[in-house]
């Protein structure tokens, strides 16, 4: 493009410096468009074979078709080589930190866990104390129940006697007689 | 003898942290000196597979030894496994006593049958720590305050209250004892 342009300046430039010669003026001309087409046709090519240009792979990352590379043979694009060392205490400390309160989080779940089944462990007990207790207080009611019977019929058997209190005189007062 | 790497690092921390409570900080940073100014600092260095807590200076002094000629250097904490775990070495007691979290302390007719590779039973048990959870790392005291070993905690301290005396309340996981039973292979491979 920039040959172009200087080309058509430089005709310009001749017009205009021969108006009174026609004839030179079409010689002139004639290499004139013979280089605009010359300059016309190269910049096609130029096209031509940037639009052949072929991207590899690697050049656009694309992934490869059936690559399934293993983890450790695959190396990741811009990543340092080798192991990566600790040595200064910012980045050690920040490691333990980060460790710490991990294990301060297990420490703290280990012993709400432990409250928490104590707690259930207690409540069952005390349930089953419960249970205990409404059993015996059952069975306490019935021996009651059983006792009050045997009384009423004691009660009864000794008042039945009472009730025709000629008998009972006759059985239990014994006279003895002296002639 | 290098660095430890990141993960090594973690792996590391995670372990000791299962001992030690927040003071383990002071274990990386430097300790001040009585008149004000940091003192030395200390570092962690791997050889052969062993963790050291090493000086600072010292560890830089070892750089001009060969890594096969160099044997041993600092405290040992323990060891990688082949696996990427941890194993921590009673040489380590040292650093993780002054620090410990939770203490089981034993009486003296219990001294010796945990010296000698024994779990803590709660007839030998003199006190505790209290709130204690079940499989935490402990630091096991004679009743005079020595350092006998570490250990995890066989139960919680609540749950240990119940226990019969003969029922383990700590499992062992190292004693001084093995100074001398494992002599052999505690400094070198």
């Amino acid at each position: 493009m920039a040959t172009s342009k200087s080309t058509s300046k430089a005709s310009a430039s001749k017009t205009a410096a021969g108006l009174g010669k026609p004839k030179s003026d079409k010689k002139t001309r004639a290499p004139k468009a013979k280089s605009e087409v010359k300059t016309h046709r190269i910049s096609a090519k130029d096209k031509l074979k940037k639009k052949k240009r072929i991207y590899t792979a690697e050049e656009l990352g694309v992934p490869k078709l059936n690559g399934i590379v293993p983890t450790g043979v695959q190396k990741l694009k811009g990543k340092k080589k080798g192991k990566v060392f600790v040595d200064d205490a910012e980045s050690m400390l920040a490691i333990l930190g980060m460790v710490q309160a991990e294990k301060e989080g297990e420490v703290e779940g280990k012993i709400m866990k432990a409250r928490q089944l104590e707690e259930i462990r207690e409540a069952k007990r005390v349930e089953a104390e419960k249970r205990v207790q409404s059993k015996k207080a059952v069975l306490e009611e019935a021996k009651g129940v059983l006792r009050q019977k045997k009384r009423t019929k004691r009660d009864k058997r000794d008042e039945k006697p009472t009730d025709d209190g000629k008998k009972e005189s006759s059985h239990k007062k014994k006279r003895v007689s002296f002639g | 003898m290098r660095q430890l790497t990141q993960e090594e690092t973690k792996t590391l921390f995670s372990k000791i942290a299962n001992y030690t409570g927040r003071s383990l900080n002071q274990l990386i940073e430097p300790v001040q000196d009585a008149s004000g100014k940091p003192g030395e600092r200390y570092v962690f260095r791997i050889q052969n597979s062993r963790v050291y807590y090493v000086k600072e200076a010292i560890a830089n002094l070892a750089t001009s030894i060969a890594r096969p000629n160099l044997l041993s250097l600092g405290t040992c904490i323990g060891k990688f496994t082949k696996t990427g775990m941890f194993r921590i070495h009673i040489t380590a007691l040292d650093i993780i006593a002054p620090h410990a979290r939770y203490k089981v302390w034993i009486r003296p007719n219990g001294e010796m049958p945990f010296l000698y590779g024994g779990h803590v039973v709660k007839a030998h048990v003199g006190r505790w720590s209290e709130d204690c959870p079940e499989h935490q790392g402990v630091v096991v005291y004679s009743m005079n305050d020595t350092p006998l070993g570490f250990g995890v905690t066989a139960c919680s301290t609540a749950a240990a209250r119940k226990l019969d005396p003969t029922g383990i309340v700590t499992f062992r996981q190292g004693d001084v004892g093995e100074y001398l039973r494992e002599e052999d292979t505690l400094f070198a491979t």
